[in-house]
């Protein structure tokens, strides 16, 4: 197996996790994994300063300083550590200061928090395989850009595995846009609800924000109109595993505690006036 | 003995409550016991600074499912923060959904 380099001018965190989830599965399948052209590779110091080279085990002298990344982006990080503290990490190192609740970050602290953090767990309990994340701050076009991938059995083998019955005479696409409908889960009962990918889903589209779902051969696309599309991938390609990524406008991410009661509310799983909890300051 | 308990979330599991198995493990070991002697369980989220639906509805729902909707006049959601209790209210729909309940609107 080779990977080429040479030709690449342009990469985004979805592209960048996909490949270590893949290379990660490879060498996990003893198949020999090369990676060429690393050298004339344009972005290079990119990839190695995201990370991505560290992450599927490989070496490299890097000529170039390591400024901090805090307030740009994530590097690929394995999910694997403790979903809360990865989360935090994560959310601190994209909207710094954040973590104080007055600070003007706050919210989208939250946002990434809760997005991360719900993704995460769907990776560490469904997939049987191995995750990673990184994200990006654009901040010319105001830009949120996150992705987590996993190398495991991808979303319609986790359905089949618990005999979810229509799981078993349909498509990659359209077991994807199910594990977008609320309560539907690959593992039922205690401690999942199946909620988790639905919110993150709404949460996106309430922040006009744009989502990428990849699982088998079956891909979900969610743009910042509102509109969804099922495709396939194209040429009989396959992911062995599931993608998720996302990309939000930062200010948008503000509103966070307004956004999730609204996802909440559209997902059908909290419904207006109907508080029941007795809440003290 | 006090009728009354009440559990630091900050406290025992951290300000950052992101992890279901971690709040089912919590609720059968630090409040179910007590739901069945106790008047009043308060839950304090003072000090948590976020959570997720995965922790919430594994801590919250499940009370619901496993002692009726009764348990709500005994429970007291303490501190929370906006956000915190939008995950509370959903949870505790979820609950009551799951314990038969009609959830009133």
């Amino acid at each position: 197996m080779t990977v080429d380099f040479s030709k690449l001018r342009r990469v985004v965190p979805a592209a960048i996790v996909s490949l270590a989830a893949s290379v990660h599965l490879w060498e996990r399948q003893r198949r020999q994994v090369h990676f060429s052209g690393v050298h004339e590779c344009e972005i290079l110091g990119y990839l190695q300063r995201m990370d991505f080279f560290k992450a599927c085990g490989v070496e490299m002298q890097e000529s170039f300083q390591r400024w901090e990344s805090k307030g740009r982006f994530v590097p690929v990080c394995m999910v694997t550590q403790p979903i809360d503290e990865m989360g935090a990490d994560v959310a601190g190192c994209l909207a710094p200061g954040g973590e104080d609740y007055e600070h003007p970050m706050s919210g989208l602290f939250d946002t990434i928090a809760y997005v991360l953090t719900e993704v995460g767990n769907n990776i560490r309990q469904h997939s049987g395989g191995v995750g990673y994340a990184a994200a990006q701050v654009n901040r010319q076009e105001g830009m949120i850009k996150m992705a987590l991938a996993d190398n495991g059995m991808g979303i319609l083998k986790s359905f089949q595995s618990v005999e979810a019955p229509w799981s078993m005479s349909t498509t990659h696409a359209e077991a994807i846009a199910k594990a977008l409908e609320p309560r539907i889960s690959c593992k039922a009962g205690e401690p999942n609800e199946g909620v988790g990918l639905t919110l993150v889903g709404e949460m996106v589209s309430i922040m006009r924000g744009w989502l990428l779902v990849v699982s088998g051969n079956g891909v979900l696309i969610s743009r910042r109109d509102g509109s969804r599309t099922l495709e396939e991938l194209p040429e009989g390609a396959f992911y062995q595993g599931t993608l998720v990524a996302m990309s939000f406008p930062e200010t948008a991410a503000s509103h966070y505690a307004d956004h999730l009661r609204k996802a909440k509310i559209k997902s059908g799983l909290l419904h207006p006036g109907s508080g029941r909890a007795i809440l003290e300051p | 003995m006090s009728n009354t308990h009440t559990v630091s979330l900050a406290e025992d599991c951290g300000s950052f409550l992101a992890d279901g198995a971690t709040a089912l493990e919590y609720r059968h070991r630090a409040i179910d016991p007590y739901l069945s002697f106790c008047e009043k369980v308060t839950l304090d989220f003072s000090g948590v600074r976020t959570a997720n639906s995965s922790f919430m509805n594994a801590l919250v729902s499940g009370l619901l499912e496993n002692h009726g909707e009764v348990v709500l006049k005994k429970l007291v959601f303490k501190g929370c923060k906006p956000a915190l209790a939008v995950l509370v209210e959903s949870a505790i729909e979820l609950g009551i959904r799951k314990s038969g309940g009609r959830i009133t609107a």
